[in-house]
């Protein structure tokens, strides 16, 4: 295997124990190290060209700022910024992985295994992990608050109901019980349920009187997004506050708490301090300081609604129109200026919008001064810069028929029951005066807004990235109906299984096996470490370890499971602790007391965010050769590392 | 004042292939293809000097359309390999290969052209022959030939980051799509219909399908309101090729005068409006057009329940005019004839990943299909979607001629010894046909099967070594961290298509590629056997590779002068 640097004109061989591309990824991944976990750290981006600064927080943003164009910093980029387009959250992680594998595969060339060896070896030790995931998540529906005795009742539902436990239900000891149950659920290849605190609460006559009820529970959203806050508590406040104004929106008979993560929309506001962060139904945009006294005026009013899909203004023209350009306009009089022409359209179009009635008018694009004036006039309301998914959602709730052109509305097109009111003014806070309104449609509407405020105006970005990640986090989780056990339970699990797979290797190696892939229990330890690397890293963020405590720690964790058998489900959840109670962790917890799962992480970001950590690893590792094109000859023929063609 | 320049006189090389810096740019471009074959090929990625978007690829097709080169033999190689690709897509990098490999061979044996024409004509003449060694018919009248042929094309890019089952699972997709193509009987000449491909990024590979008819992606969220409420069955479909945004499109450079109180865009709106009331009295429910609709139509049409697509692009034209049997209508003056307007099936709503899209189904028998493909990453999607591309390609040309040959190394080291058995028993003709000495003709003949053999080795890049056995001659390798130094040691091992077991009841001796052997006649497999072969490639494009390689290293052998301008 060769590094070579292969231009449309050039390339040169670098030792291909080195592997370049490997160690650029293992760099990249090292810029977000400290981006890791729930104690995030601010970074500052600065350009020295140009003096600009950022203040980021999530890796994405990282790298969103660092501009870089060499192939592997562009796959990175765009590996992360398509995991960030789809799950929100996971990115750090995702890198992280890719860094750290990709020091496992550099460290398997060194050790002289052939690619080809290392990939077939990773892939089987992804598929272990994976294999661990599906069978310690958690159903969504058994994940219940503790207090609540229905958690109990459900969990000897869970129980009696598989035909392949046998005498759990007259059993006087249901702790042990249950858990030989999941054992044959394991072996079945179910999902299996761990939650041990759930055993030992569960009395044997709830078991037995609860097996009728067939109904599923709702999920405990409460429980459920506080478990997946990952350190960003305020945020996931806001975001049940949000489900929950959904719910309480929803007047129906079966009130089931839901999150429509479609219909949640933030606003940011800078120059308030963070407490003021809050949820509101309906949506909240912001206005001028001249149409403040007309919001006013129509509150508490339900209003006739119009949507424009464009802008509203004289000169504005569909996407895909182009204006004649040989058009000679010939004539004897004098011709009408273009003013009188805009003129005549505006007061055709007020005209139309007083006949319709209507108080309100939404646009998607810019409003011009011209006619925000002359509709204030006549008391109209025209907001501009609404954002499309927010017109579509105003669209189905008033009945509206959004337009291109304000000379289309007719009747048909217009919206009712639509209300304004004002929610805040910020004139106080802004230099220019300005305040807030909240457009909703009353009850039925699933649109809610979350305020998202700071004293710093830098910071805001990050904050909406929290609120989203968290936000989608809950909308995975009640969407897969499972979640793992967070705060490095589900890495410990993958690290032993990890590492059991390749000692079962090592022991049986067949003359078979070992033909196949010699080199197969070296990968799988490897893999194992990059995921210790992962856990170790979590804790020295959380500002309680240093990175030898923090290793120790795991590894002592894992010895102490491995020697207790039976009880893979065993270990503790010391990541996070810390963090959340505000002191210092109580570390190592004893793994005999059960634990309570307190962190929850979302099934699916976490597989696909390792999938992607793979897929680029392998991508690099096996690309022996840039192909640069377009070079040109007399400036760079020069660079004495291209291979010219 | 202007200054002239003076031109500069062109440049002449003399026996272009002596010239050291030729002779390095022919080893870095073979160094480049060799690394990229196989199933552990390794991967490149091509991007402009100013750090743009990265496409990882080993597919030829992609890294020669990006490679470009100061040296005209370069090119001239470069072209015609795309050639071949663009008419067959598989064994470009077979060809290439074979093409540089055979080049140096000559160039170091001096062997003049004639040989290899030679060669080539007893190579086609045996692949075509009934008792050939390495082809095996393909049963058309099952899919298990056709699966392994497309898992041999999908495994073969290895940048597409496949698992086991989502490489079937992709081949199997691929078959199917291939099948829908074929339109059911009729008399008269059958015509392949087409299979048009969409990307998602982002949602697993597993995803995949495939859909007969058309998926057509929709960015107006307020357009899928009305697709809910078209019922009846089949529906009336209008297709427009021409602009409907109510500009003046057709006017060009040229001028018009207008009087002052005329608005031209509303007399062009009322023109319109006038055609879809035709078009809606026609009984039209989806109007679908290439280009923008005017906002105004678009309402009007919905207000009246028709659903209205625009801006589908022109790649979408003709597959749509092949599904509904409409066509296009690209004037807005002349009224739309009854035979203009097509039908479709149903309409249906689809969600990919990020992607809304709508399902257009056939009324009648159509030989479109859509083929979603689902990765996880932008650059392993795109060469997914090439690899599709050519599956469904070398499916066709197994329709033509239904074999295949095998793979893994395995028809080019049969192929070797069978050339090297028959060339030296008839030695005397051969030679003294072709106007050589008999120790010249040996000598042609070991560089071109060399060049076949270093092809087979070609396939392996970890180091590992290549071995032939001296019965069929089929391709065996051992890695290079193999525990045992002998082959003899390895039991139960299989050649490289899979057709060969080795195993401590079979007596099977095996020596090094391109190593000294006693010459041997290939034994043909028996015909009834249970073994199935893993690894097949495409008879067609695989012959006419070969043809394509032997004939470009003539040409460039035959090159005495390159004549370069320098201005």
């Amino acid at each position: 295997m060769f590094k070579t640097t292969q231009a449309m004109l050039g390339s040169t061989i670098i030792n291909h124990r080195q592997h370049v591309g490997l160690q650029k990824l293992s760099a990249l991944a090292g810029i977000t190290h400290s981006s890791l976990g729930p104690n995030k750290k601010y970074k500052f981006i600065q350009d020295d060209r140009s003096g600009e600064s950022a203040l980021v927080c999530s890796c994405f943003r990282i790298l969103e700022n660092l501009e870089l164009t060499c192939a592997v910093g562009q796959l990175v980029y765009r590996t992360v910024q398509t995991h960030q387009k789809v799950y929100h959250t996971g990115s750090g992680c995702l890198l992280f992985l890719a860094g750290a594998w990709s020091r496992v595969a550099l460290e398997c060339l060194q050790r002289g295994i052939s690619v080809a060896h290392i990939i077939s070896a990773m892939s089987e030790g992804l598929d272990v992990c994976f294999d661990v995931c599906r069978r310690f998540s958690i159903s969504t529906e058994r994940a219940q608050s503790q207090s609540s005795t229905a958690s109990s009742q459900d969990l000897g539902l869970q129980v009696s109901k598989k035909p392949t436990v046998e005498g759990s239900q007259s059993s006087t000891e249901p702790k042990e019980k249950a858990r030989d149950a999941l054992k044959t659920l394991n072996a079945c290849g179910q999902r299996k349920i761990r939650l041990s605190r759930h055993f030992s609460e569960a009395k044997s006559e709830n078991i037995s009187k609860e097996s009728e009820d067939s109904q599923p529970k709702p999920p405990d959203i409460k429980y459920i997004s506080e478990r997946l806050s990952h350190g960003c508590v305020d945020a996931m406040n806001l975001v049940f506050e949000a489900s929950r104004t959904q719910s309480n929106n929803i007047q129906q008979e079966t009130s089931c708490p839901t999150f429509d993560i479609t219909k949640v929309m933030t606003c940011v506001l800078p120059g308030l301090p963070e407490e003021h962060a809050c949820v509101t139904p309906g949506c909240i945009l912001l206005l001028s300081a001249e149409q403040a006294s007309l919001a006013h005026c129509l509150k508490d009013r339900l209003l006739k609604v119009v949507l424009i899909n464009g802008d509203l203004s004289f000169n504005y023209s569909h996407l895909g129109f182009k204006r004649p350009t040989g058009i000679q306009r010939v004539s004897e009089e004098a011709a009408l200026s273009s003013s009188s022409k805009e003129e005549d359209w505006m007061e055709k179009v007020v005209t139309l919008l007083l006949n319709l009635e209507v108080n309100l008018i939404l646009v998607s694009g810019l409003v011009s001064e011209k006619v925000i004036q002359r509709c204030s006039w006549r008391h109209i309301l025209a907001l501009e810069k609404v954002n499309v998914s927010i017109l579509k959602a105003l669209a189905d709730a008033s009945g509206a028929v959004p337009v291109t052109y304000a000379t289309q509305l007719s009747k048909y097109c217009v919206g009712t029951g639509v209300k304004v009111a004002v929610w805040r003014d910020l004139s106080s806070y802004e230099r220019k005066p300005s305040i807030a309104v909240n457009v909703s449609t009353g009850v039925n509407s699933k649109l809610v807004t979350v305020v998202l405020t700071s004293c710093i105006e830098g910071k805001l970005q990050a904050l909406e990235d929290q609120f989203w990640a968290c936000a989608y986090r809950l909308h995975l989780a009640l969407k897969e109906k499972a979640v793992l056990p967070g705060a490095g339970v589900t890495e410990m699990l993958c690290i032993q299984h990890l590492q059991k797979r390749a000692e079962r290797n090592s022991s049986q190696q067949t003359k078979r096996a070992a033909l196949a892939n010699p080199y197969r229990s070296v990968v799988l330890h490897l893999m194992a470490d990059g995921l210790m690397d992962y856990l170790s890293t979590v804790m020295v963020n959380t500002g309680e370890f240093s990175k030898v405590q923090a290793w120790t720690a795991v590894s002592q964790q894992l010895q102490d499971c491995n020697q207790s058998p039976g009880a893979p489900s065993m270990f503790s959840e010391v990541f996070l602790e810390a963090e959340q109670e505000g002191r210092a962790v109580s570390f190592p917890v004893k793994s005999t007391d059960a634990p309570s799962t307190k962190v929850f992480d979302n099934l699916s970001v976490k597989q696909e965010a390792w999938r992607k950590a793979s897929d680029l690893v392998f991508l690099v590792l096996q690309t022996d050769a840039e192909v640069i094109t377009g070079i040109d000859l007399k400036t760079e023929a020069a660079q004495g590392n291209l291979m010219l063609l | 004042m202007s200054r002239f320049v003076r031109k500069a006189p062109s440049v002449c090389t003399d026996r272009p292939l002596n010239n050291s810096d030729v002779s390095t740019k022919l080893r870095s471009l073979k160094q480049l293809l060799t690394s990229c074959l196989g199933p552990t090929g390794r991967l490149k990625h091509v991007q402009n000097n100013i750090g743009g978007h990265v496409v990882t690829t080993s597919s030829s097709s992609v890294l020669l359309t990006s490679v470009t080169s100061s040296q005209p033999i370069i090119d001239l190689i470069s072209s015609s390999i795309l050639h071949h690709v663009s008419r067959f897509s598989d064994c470009g990098l077979f060809a290439a290969v074979l093409c540089l490999s055979l080049i140096q061979e000559a160039k170091q044996s001096g062997v003049s052209r004639q040989v290899n024409k030679h060669l080539l004509s007893l190579c086609t003449s045996y692949l075509q022959h009934e008792h050939c060694g390495c082809r095996v018919p393909v049963d058309l009248s099952s899919t298990q030939d056709l699966i392994t042929l497309s898992l041999s094309v999908v495994s073969s890019k290895p940048a597409c980051v496949l698992t086991e089952a989502e490489a079937l699972h992709v081949s199997r997709l691929a078959v199917r799509a291939f099948l829908l193509t074929v339109p059911c009987g009729g008399p008269g000449p059958v015509t392949l219909g087409r299979t048009l491909s969409v990307g998602v990024e982002g949602a697993s590979v597993l995803h995949s399908e495939v859909f007969p008819g058309l998926l057509v992606e929709v960015r107006d969220v307020f357009c899928l309101r009305t697709a809910e409420t078209l019922r009846s069955d089949p529906l009336r479909v209008v297709l427009f090729s021409t602009s409907l945004a109510g500009d003046l499109c057709e006017l060009g450079d040229g001028i018009i005068q207008v009087h002052p109180g005329v608005d031209t865009d509303s007399q062009i709106l009322d023109q319109l409006l006038e055609l879809c009331e035709c078009v809606i009295r026609d009984g039209v429910k989806l109007f679908v057009c290439q280009k923008v609709v005017h906002p105004v139509l678009q309402q009007y049409l919905r207000r009246h329940g028709v659903m209205v697509m625009e801006r589908v692009g022109l790649s979408l034209m003709e597959p749509l005019a092949l599904l509904t049997g409409a066509l296009p209508v690209a004037t807005l003056h002349a009224t739309i004839p009854a035979k203009a307007y097509g039908t479709v099936k149903e309409v249906s709503v689809k969600e990919f990943g990020s992607k809304t899209m709508l399902h257009l189904e056939p009324a009648g028998e159509s030989a479109i299909c859509t083929m979603t493909l689902c990765h996880r990453n932008e650059t392993m999607l795109s060469e997914l979607k090439v690899v599709c591309q050519q599956t469904e390609h070398v499916l066709r040309l197994t329709l033509k001629e239904p074999s295949a040959l095998l793979g893994g190394g395995c028809t080019e080291t049969h192929l070797a010894a069978h050339i090297r058995h028959q060339s030296v028993q008839e030695v005397a003709e051969s030679a003294s046909a072709l106007g050589c000495s008999q120790t010249e003709y040996l000598l042609g003949v070991e560089g071109f099967c060399r060049s076949l053999e270093a092809v087979a080795a070609a396939l392996h890049h970890d180091g590992g070594d290549s071995f032939m056995d001296l019965t069929h001659a089929h391709h065996w390798t051992r890695p290079a961290d193999a525990m045992t130094e002998n082959m003899e040691d390895n039991s139960a091992l299989c050649c490289g298509c899979g057709m060969v077991q080795s195993g401590p009841t079979v007596d099977m001796k095996w020596t090094h590629l391109n190593t000294e052997h006693p010459e041997f006649s290939p034994a043909a497999l028996l015909k009834d056997r249970a073994v199935q072969p893993r690894v097949l490639d495409s008879f067609t494009a695989k012959l006419n590779a070969l043809q394509v390689a032997v004939e470009t290293a003539n040409l460039v052998l035959d090159v005495r002068f390159v004549i370069q301008d320098t201005n």
